[in-house]
């Protein structure tokens, strides 16, 4: 709270939006979040009988329930900590969660990534088979008819899923014996044949195999829905992960679960309903149903591959950051809780180290960098950045520290990529110009957005190599003794104040492009073939944010080394694009076990040269 | 001339220009310029303006890394000359300083070591990953009478309080005073662990630093 001798003020985050705003004392959250130019549904104008408002409180103080609230409100959802945005005021500063549905507009999810043809050959085959229907002079048993049904054809099954077997006699009776057996065909470590579902045979409704991609962010999760018969992709469904909630970066969510008896089971619990949500709308969108899906990859960074399946992450809180599990596992969906074909596996590919996942090892695959010519680095920048480099089939990686400054945190007016963000920032005649994401009113700056306005910045000469700004440049304004560059005057944002950039901002931006310069250095100079980074022979950028910033600026501010554009390559979601690979091909899913073996890991932190590189790339 | 030498070298170390602080010195020694003087009347000048623009917000980590670094690049010309002249500088205090174990962040800690050292303090910089212990030897076979603790995650700040409670069995505890320090420590867990002092960044540790060794 600060109390500037009138109404006190109190500090409010919008979570996972990442808006924060300060509001004075009386407010309701809904006029916090109008403040903050985040869109709530008001549909009865915050009268408190719409419940179109809802958010959670995450912490913070707030006005007792109002007879509105009461009534509305289960008590599940107020034990939970459910409000109506419209009634409840802060008594404190309050940190809420807004569900999706409560946000007007949605966020701009990154789904995409580009298409690699694979050779179809996905690791669950199918099997169409007429069975023979028990007799009195046959009397095998049901298990052992289709078993036999399936090695006359060439085919053994060493096992059949529990699932499947408990409710095969019924299956079988119910298709009249004529059935589509998915064979998972690749249990790790021993080869044995798995059959993981009984469908209806081709043709008939609910025949046709699925797979699930899924791509676990530690912000954002991207799901995919893939016909393995013909290796389309059906359907897409996106979602912020709900675990933002216990925190928004990796290490406080490892802290969740280090100091809850039930931390580990809750960041699990709410991982999984939320992709069973997804689950449901991909089914949804593709007409299709969640028992057709016969087999799932996940991918994500070590500790969201840990935190979904339920691995210890207590080692990756502390040096030297060790994985529990890195080798590829296979673990049956119903002993995840994950809602598709309940004898089903979840193939999770393998980690590299503590702070370089699955979702690497997965980019790395579909963007062929593997098998690059030359020397080239594969990177996607997130709060931890991770980056390879591959020359002459080794493969080095190492993770970098960048900070959640692109994703909007710790800039003062930083945004996620929403509705309203200032997503391209240039100065012409002098003059700031910009554009926002969806052409709305601007309320912030997302990252891609911060990165064009200091690479102009720097171009125009407001700020000096070291992140000075010049105080007597015109664009220049200081306030308060500190230093900022207005890039939308208060009477054209979409919350009647300047969206500014401060010099605070631009140090953010110095801190995290310097570390992913320093990566980009040491791996380079580990690799060796070459003196100098800008000798390059590619440069792989994954990921939403690299696939939305401008290469110039990224270069400009020295976060690239300077190469010819044709050498850069904007991949998209490449972890995803792998993870459906891993689906469709058997070879692929292999491809990434033999990657991820393969990967000499640098230690960034303790490497001879880092603190040197990161010093020099801090500047501009 | 004098004063003009040490205008310029306050100046460099302003801009955090190492080159040319390192030029101005050695061009000032072989000028017949006392190093004393150059230190005192020259660098530390220098940090204290870098330190006000710390505080007011123009200057950033950038301009305390370069700032530090054009200070202790004079000073490793310096020292040598001092000692040549059986002269040593009045030192402030003596700091143990560290990353705690598990915690292998390096720079933050290291900025605090250079700007104490900047400062008068006799710096025993201990690395990273340092186990309670460690500290303990140190404290021990230096007679330091301040410990520096550095966490960088929520993760390793507990093993903080794991160094306050082993220098208390160690019987040190009354000898020395402990300041906490990284992103995710406040002053409240500062409060919390019982460590004397807190700061929020590297300016403010010499502030804190300065003024428990007062008391």
């Amino acid at each position: 709270m600060i109390n500037f001798g009138g109404m006190p003020t109190y500090k409010i985050e919008l979570e996972p939006v990442g808006r924060r705003t300060e509001i004075e004392a009386g407010l309701t959250l809904l006029e916090a979040a109008q403040t903050a130019g985040v869109e709530l549904v008001a549909t009865c104008g915050g009268q408190g009988i719409c419940e179109g408002c809802r958010v959670r409180v995450e912490n913070g103080k707030l006005t007792p329930l109002t007879l509105e609230e009461e009534a509305l409100f289960s008590c599940d959802d107020l034990s939970k900590g459910y409000r109506l945005a419209c009634q409840a005021k802060p008594l404190s500063d309050c940190k809420i969660e807004i569900p999706p549905e409560s946000l007007t507009t949605p966020q701009r999810l990154q789904l995409e990534g580009h298409e690699q043809e694979v050779e179809l050959d996905p690791v669950v085959k199918s099997i169409e088979l007429q069975i023979p229907a028990p007799t009195l002079h046959d009397l095998r048993s049901d298990v052992v008819r289709l078993k036999e049904k399936l090695l006359e054809q060439g085919m053994a099954a060493t096992n059949i899923a529990y699932p499947v077997s408990k409710n095969l006699s019924e299956t079988l009776r119910s298709l009249n014996w004529h059935t589509r057996i998915s064979l998972h065909t690749n249990e790790p470590g021993n080869g044995k044949s798995t059959i993981v579902a009984a469908l209806p045979p081709p043709d008939k409704a609910g025949s046709t195999m699925l797979g699930l991609a899924v791509d676990v962010g530690t912000t954002k999760l991207a799901t995919y829905l893939v016909n393995l018969d013909t290796g389309e992709t059906l359907a897409r469904a996106g979602a912020m992960n709900p675990q933002i909630g216990y925190g928004e970066d990796v290490i406080s969510r490892i802290m969740v679960a280090n100091d809850r008896v039930d931390g580990r089971q809750i960041l699990q619990t709410r991982l999984v309903e939320t992709l069973n949500d997804l689950v449901i709308e991909l089914c949804n969108i593709a007409g299709m149903q969640r028992d057709q899906i016969v087999d799932a990859v996940v991918v994500g960074n070590t500790a969201m591959h840990h935190l979904f399946a339920g691995f210890p992450v207590r080692q990756l809180g502390a040096a030297p950051y060790v994985a529990s599990v890195s080798e590829p596992v296979n673990i049956r969906s119903h002993d995840l809780g994950l809602n598709i074909a309940p004898g089903a596996f979840v193939h999770l590919p393998p980690n590299i180290a503590g702070y370089v996942g699955a979702d690497h090892v997965s980019m790395l695959l579909a963007s062929e960098t593997v098998v690059s010519k030359g020397i080239v680095i594969a990177l996607d920048i997130g709060t931890n950045t991770e980056v390879s480099v591959v020359r002459e089939g080794r493969i080095l990686s190492c993770s970098c520290a960048s900070g959640p400054a692109f994703e909007g945190a710790h800039i003062t007016f930083g945004m996620r990529a929403a509705p309203g963000a200032i997503e391209r920032v240039q100065i012409v005649d002098g003059k700031v110009l910009y554009h926002t994401i969806g052409g709305q009113p601007a309320v912030g700056i997302c990252g891609s957005g911060i990165l064009d306005a200091v690479a102009v910045l720097l171009e125009a000469g407001v700020i000096d190599t070291k992140g000075n700004m010049d105080s007597t440049h015109p664009l220049v304004r200081t306030r308060d003794g500190k230093r900022e560059v207005i890039l939308t005057p208060a009477e054209k944002t979409g919350h009647g104040r300047d969206v500014v950039v401060t010099r605070h901002d631009v140090n953010e931006i110095q801190l995290a492009k310097g570390a992913i310069r320093a990566g980009i250095e040491v791996l380079v100079a580990e690799a060796g073939g070459i003196t100098n980074s800008s000798q390059l022979d590619g440069l792989i950028v994954a990921g939403a944010f690299g696939t939305y910033l401008d290469l110039g600026s990224a270069m400009r501010v020295g976060m690239f080394p300077h190469l010819p554009m044709e050498r850069f390559r904007q991949v998209g979601n490449a972890a995803g694009s792998g993870a459906r690979q891993m689906l469709l091909s058997a070879e692929r899913r292999d491809m990434a076990a033999q990657i991820a073996k393969k990967v000499e890991y640098i230690e960034l932190t303790t490497h001879s040269r880092f603190t040197e590189f990161f010093i020099k790339s801090i500047l501009f | 001339m004098r004063d003009e030498f040490f205008q310029k070298i306050t100046a460099s170390v302003v801009d955090g220009e190492p080159e040319i602080t390192v030029d101005l010195t050695k061009r000032a020694i072989e000028a017949g310029l006392e190093p004393m003087a150059i230190i005192d009347q020259g660098l530390i000048p220098g940090m204290d303006i870098v330190g006000k623009k710390f505080d007011s917000g123009e200057y950033f980590l950038p301009n305390l890394i370069f700032s530090a670094k054009a200070m202790q690049a004079s000073m490793d010309i310096l020292e040598p000359e001092l000692h040549a002249r059986n002269q040593e500088r009045k030192m402030a205090g003596k700091v143990v300083i560290g990353t705690v174990q598990g915690d292998i962040h390096e720079i933050g800690k290291s900025l605090v070591a250079t700007m104490l050292a900047a400062n008068s303090f006799q710096v025993y910089d201990l690395g990273v990953d340092v186990k309670p212990e460690v500290f303990i030897q140190k404290v021990r076979e230096t007679g330091s009478n301040l410990v520096g603790l550095s966490a960088l995650l929520t993760t390793t700040m507990p093993v903080q309080k794991d160094v306050i409670l082993a220098l208390q069995e160690a019987g040190l505890r009354d000898k020395v005073k402990v300041m906490v320090g990284g992103a995710p420590v406040t002053r409240s867990w500062a409060d919390e662990i019982g460590a004397d002092g807190f700061a929020e960044d590297a300016i403010g540790a010499v502030v804190v630093a300065k003024s428990l060794c007062k008391e």
